[in-house]
């Protein structure tokens, strides 16, 4: 028997190129929907270029589904973990278990936010990992969530924002309050059982607290984001 | 003796004291959504809730709560009840709550065919009140008999639209209390003799 230990392949990539195939597509065909008026076409014109529309749109939600399936089922990350942010930085894998939390629990936050088509990037989120973990350590931990917030922010970890106009929060803001409603909700206490419910209710104390949050990351005020991390994470 | 009952029994579980798990916002949104589940079926009505608004006189009274709690331990009991009508003055702020329809089970000159939305706020209120009152100082709470006046329930109605600070002292005298009608809102102007507080020197 071989002494060889096989390290698993890293998963992230074909995630990550899974979700960004979906988003095209989803934008795509969105698109192509909202671009071509087919009735100001004379005829016979206008029934094959509904045909030709039809076939294609069925084809965009074919390859959409497959996409969404295969990232769902085949390469997983669907289940939002309930471990403190504290913890996670002290795991071995630190930046590919923050990655995959974030990922879920941004995701879950943006569809509770109403801003579902909003693309979020795993790999970003493992960049702006990286980044924190350079800096000196012997910080609070709210103090590190907040940079690490604005390390998510510089990374571009959301594609697509501006285009959710019908958001709970406007286009503008919902980058910085879905981020800081994830990053709170990584901080606070939480059980299994109570976990979602957290992530839900962090969500709605980042909207409430949008003026302030919007203003924080606006002028890249670490402090002022710090702070009402330290004031609200009991409070989830 | 008032026919009006709090329900204190459909409140969440916790592991935590209450009056630690009512200022964390999963536990109160979950708090509020049963009771006004439970309160739509006894009055024969639907509510709709709105959680941003709800979230966002969660937050605010939290700012109140710090802003004006007492270094004094000794008043700490006093305060306590005073929270409570802190929460209904931010609920009534603007309601997170509106009644799709009318009351159809509730009697038709009771305050909560009257107002059904502000009727279930306080209940609400009172409830999570009693229940931690009873888990922290082992009190059981009593209601004035002014909760079965409508009058109060149009006086409450109407003055809060105007100034919402008159909520919280309607509650404290749905609890017995005197409020300072000045400014009932502030815990520092309350009455002297009244919630709890110590004697004057």
């Amino acid at each position: 028997m071989s002494n060889h230990s096989f390290h698993r392949p890293d998963a992230m990539p074909l995630r990550e190129a899974l979700r960004g195939l979906r988003f095209v597509l989803r934008r795509g065909g969105e698109a192509i929907a909202e671009t071509f008026d087919l009735d100001v076409l004379p005829k016979p014109a206008s029934d094959f270029a509904n045909v030709a529309l039809r076939e294609a749109g069925d084809f965009l939600r074919s390859v959409d589904e497959i996409a969404s399936d295969v990232a769902k089922n085949l390469l997983g990350g669907s289940a939002i973990s309930a471990l403190p942010l504290q913890d996670i930085m002290e795991k071995p894998n630190a930046r590919g278990d923050f990655a995959v939390a974030f990922y879920v629990a941004l995701t879950t936050v943006l569809r509770h936010l109403g801003a579902a088509k909003v693309l979020v990037s795993e790999a970003a989120a493992r960049a702006a990992f990286d980044r924190l973990s350079g800096r000196v350590s012997e910080e609070t931990v709210e103090n590190r969530a907040a940079q690490l917030t604005f390390c998510l922010l510089n990374a571009r970890v959301m594609r697509g924002t501006t285009a959710q106009q019908a958001a709970l929060v406007p286009g503008a803001s919902l980058e910085a309050v879905s981020l800081f409603a994830v990053m709170l909700w990584l901080q606070a206490a939480r059980s299994d059982e109570e976990n979602e419910a957290a992530l839900m209710a962090a969500s709605d104390m980042a909207v409430a607290l949008a003026p302030e949050i919007s203003a924080a990351a606006a002028e890249k005020d670490v402090a002022r984001i710090a702070a009402l991390y330290k004031k609200y994470v009991s409070h989830v | 003796m008032s026919e009006i009952k709090l329900n204190t029994g459909v409140l969440p579980a916790t592991n935590e004291p209450l009056r630690i798990a009512v200022r964390r916002m999963r536990w109160f949104k979950q708090a509020f959504q049963r009771f006004v589940e439970v309160t739509a079926r006894d009055l024969g009505c639907t509510f709709e809730i709105d959680d941003v608004k709800l979230a966002a006189a969660f937050m605010r009274w939290l700012n109140a709560v710090e802003i004006q709690r007492p270094a004094d331990k000794s008043e700490r009991k006093a305060f306590f009840e005073f929270a409570a009508a802190l929460v209904l003055r931010e609920l009534t702020a603007d309601l997170p709550l509106k009644a799709t329809g009318p009351a159809t089970l509730a009697d038709s000159n009771s305050a909560a065919a009257f107002w059904p939305e502000g009727y279930c706020c306080t209940l609400f209120c009172l409830s999570v009140h009693a229940a931690a009152m009873e888990q922290e100082f082992h009190d059981q709470t009593a209601l004035d008999p002014a909760i079965d006046d409508l009058r109060h329930w149009w006086s409450f109605k109407e003055n809060t639209m105007q100034d919402t600070s008159f909520s919280s002292g309607f509650l404290q005298m749905l609890l017995g209390h005197q409020p300072n009608w000045m400014m009932p809102d502030v815990f520092r102007a309350r009455i002297k003799s009244d919630l709890g507080a110590p004697p004057q020197n």
